[in-house]
């Protein structure tokens, strides 16, 4: 590891890269601060500046865009209570209150420092783990990947909650639309219509910034008087108390690491991103804290948990973008884009193949941590002075700026057609209560789902194998009790049968583990199987809990 | 049966996802074996059939009310402005190749904000400026830069 670092610091710490990374770093502190807009957008816009950088000049500006949108988030929800983006809806609880206290500076300095640490420790995590993970990725074959590719797009589905029905639904969609254009293994014309530009099919890019640009910008503007109102509310220039917040943070150290823990184990997990992780740090620090009536007036730990958490929930989906090649979330499919614009294709063998540019990738979010740490106050001002720009100006000038990035992209009118297209698209599965994630997932995920099939079924026509290799059989029964697991999640304290649905996880998951090879895995399964047998007794003996019956 | 908004949803997708599945039928035959070209859209179309029926089936037991014209005027009226934005796009993409970019940038974004904004004479002025700034400098940017050849129109072609 060591030696892969040190060849990607010459390339990564040259001037040019550090003035661009400080550049995207304060493009997305502004960005992540502007309520309605959201880190995604913000990484969009920046992407066709880097067509003409080399691999690692682009991939670093953007990673300190994306950094710098994570922690910009935390400015508009503690000054004005509007959280900029959905990563930094928790931050509101006790960041606006504690403002309100008259402690903004205090308030600033623990959303700043924790999103600080959180970031860090994503990035020692992501140094540790990705070229572990990419080396069990090394074993997936073509069916497992198919596999995975199915278990990522029914998490995403689960994850609409009642509506999950219509989130399988957009999921098959993406994957129907990413079928359009030229058929993935002969290059035949499919679902054309006689269209000569549908042979080029719909670019994910195109169809995902319309989708998610156009519809959450013609969203913001729908009503009349909320797109004439200002961006933020009445905000002011705060000095921020860096070292008061400091002592904070560090003296609570525990919450500070079990938020990032959390925060990079949901970035791990497929299509769940900063937004869960916030709030899902917030709910265990306000469970664990001795001060939890103090929770929604102000308290530091309900700062800490969710900036924290959201910021290593970006390490989180970096690993697995990294390691596998495979995007968990709207971020890392547009990362993806970016290192495909770059020549540069993510897969198991990326890590040791490409050591210069994965660990410029690494050193580049831990590095972009420290500068969002510096430009933090100069950025406040600058988001002071965009608070008062009104909302239909900003959408009018981003929407044409879209246009011209998605031509920008292959230099094809076609992708502003796309463009158009998906955001009707957008627009009108919103309005028909369809979540769009799996969509966009779908379309990233469909061409590789198509290949990764083709492949398998070059070497046999066996379908079995979806069941006989291990891997595969492990993402099939993951997919399987994701499907379930909103229905879990609605029963749960009612119904007796959700007491096993935990338990009966881990032993039948311990079957796939145990047949992996090596010794370390079995010993896994069998440590599994006791823990479900005993967490199966334990919730037989104590039942549903007499309130939760009635 | 309540013709309600899951309904309609319901009886459009069952109605592509057929017409997409007698589709593939038009697809080529594969060659040496390998996956052909309609396997994976069948395995997509198949599900999503099925889905839609269960989303047809829930519409009938969720209470949802049923849609009126009415109800949809009201729901055109709340969304006037997003519709007004797709249009100005659209008519911004058709005339791309006689207006160009910079042009049809120009007359996109000014009338966009001036729809969305207002027309009183001081807001065109500042929609005017907003337009021209950004518009011009985004052109200079990806032109100039970025080495971008964006689409210069017939009017302001040279040669």
């Amino acid at each position: 590891m060591f030696e892969n670092i040190a060849l990607a610091i010459p390339e990564l710490f040259t001037l040019t890269n550090m003035m661009l990374m400080m550049v995207g770093t304060t493009a997305g502190l502004l960005a992540g601060a502007i309520p309605g807009f959201t880190i995604a957008m913000a990484v969009v816009l920046v992407l066709p500046f880097t067509f003409t950088m080399s691999p690692v000049q682009g991939l670093a500006t953007m990673i300190a865009v994306y950094v710098g949108g994570l922690s910009g988030g935390l400015m508009s929800g503690i000054l004005t209570g509007i959280p900029g983006t959905p990563s930094s809806v928790a931050t509101t609880f006790d960041g606006y209150p504690l403002a309100r206290s008259g402690k903004p500076g205090l308030a600033l300095g623990i959303g700043v420092w924790s999103s600080f640490f959180g970031g860090v420790f994503a990035s020692i995590v992501l140094m540790l783990v990705a070229p572990q993970l990419a080396r069990i990725g090394l074993e997936f074959q073509p069916v497992d990947y198919f596999s995975l590719v199915i278990f990522a797009l029914t998490v995403t589905a689960s994850l609409a909650g009642d509506q999950m029905v219509k989130g399988l639904m957009a999921g098959l969609v993406g994957l129907l639309v990413a079928t359009v254009g030229s058929d993935v293994v002969f290059g035949q014309p499919r679902f054309t219509f006689g269209i000569d530009a549908m042979e080029q099919g719909f670019a994910f890019l195109p169809v995902l910034v319309g989708i998610f640009a156009f519809g959450r910008l013609l969203g913001d503007v729908k009503n009349r008087e909320k797109a004439h109102q200002p961006l933020g509310g009445e905000t002011h220039v705060v000095h921020i108390d860096y070292l008061g917040a400091a002592k904070e943070v560090i003296r609570r150290w525990g919450n500070t690491l079990r938020s990032s823990a959390i925060g990079v184990f949901v970035g791990v997990l497929p299509a769940a991103g900063s937004t869960i992780s916030n709030i899902l740090a917030y709910d265990q620090a306000k469970k664990t804290s001795k001060e939890h009536e103090q929770f929604g007036k102000g308290a530091i730990d309900g700062i800490i948990a969710p900036e924290a958490a959201n910021n290593a929930t970006a390490g989180g989906a970096l690993i697995v973008m990294m390691a596998l090649g495979l995007p968990g979330d709207i971020m890392t499919a547009i990362m993806l884009g970016a290192l495909l614009i770059h020549d540069v294709i993510p897969s198991p063998s990326f890590i040791s193949d490409e050591p210069t540019i994965a660990y410029s990738i690494f050193l580049a979010f831990f590095v972009a941590h420290f500068m969002m740490l510096a430009l933090q106050s100069f950025t406040l001002r600058g988001f002071v002075m965009i608070t008062k720009v009104k909302l239909y100006m900003l959408s009018a000038v981003i929407l044409f700026y879209c246009a011209v990035g998605m031509f920008a992209l292959n230099n094809v009118a076609w992708d502003m057609w796309t463009l158009f297209i998906f955001g009707i698209v957008g627009f009108f599965m919103r309005a028909l209560g369809f979540p769009v994630v799996p969509l966009v997932l779908g379309v990233v995920l469909g061409r590789i789902a198509e290949s990764r099939l083709s492949q398998v079924f070059a070497r046999s026509d066996d379908i079995g194998v979806f069941l006989s290799r291990p891997w595969s059989l492990f993402f099939l029964l993951l997919a399987c009790f994701s499907i379930l697991f909103p229905l879990y999640q609605k029963n749960r304290g009612k119904a007796a049968w959700t007491l096993y649905y935990a338990p009966v996880l881990l032993i039948v998951m311990a079957w796939p583990v145990f047949q992996m090879p090596g010794s370390l895995r079995p010993i896994l399964a069998i440590c599994m199987v006791i823990t479900g047998l005993g967490m199966a007794a334990l919730n037989f003996k104590r039942g549903l809990a007499p309130q939760e019956t009635e | 049966m309540t013709l309600n908004r899951d309904f309609f949803t319901a009886v459009v997708f069952l109605l592509v996802t057929a017409g997409m599945y007698v589709a593939t039928y038009s697809l080529p035959e594969p060659m040496f074996n390998q996956l052909a070209s309609w396997t994976w859209p069948r395995v997509i179309l198949v599900p999503l059939g099925l889905l839609s029926v269960v989303l047809l089936i829930q519409s009938q037991q969720s209470g949802q009310p049923a849609t009126s014209f009415a109800g949809l005027v009201v729901w055109a009226r709340e969304n006037v402005n997003p519709f007004i934005c797709f249009g100005l796009f659209f008519l911004f993409l058709l005339a791309l190749p006689t207006l160009g970019m910079l042009l049809g940038g120009l007359s996109y974004v000014f009338l966009t904000l001036c729809v969305l904004g207002g027309w009183q004479p001081r807001q065109l002025a500042v929609h005017a400026g907003i337009s021209i700034f950004f518009v011009t400098g985004m052109w200079a940017i990806f032109s100039f830069l970025l080495g971008v050849i964006l689409p210069e129109g017939t009017i302001l072609r040279v040669y």
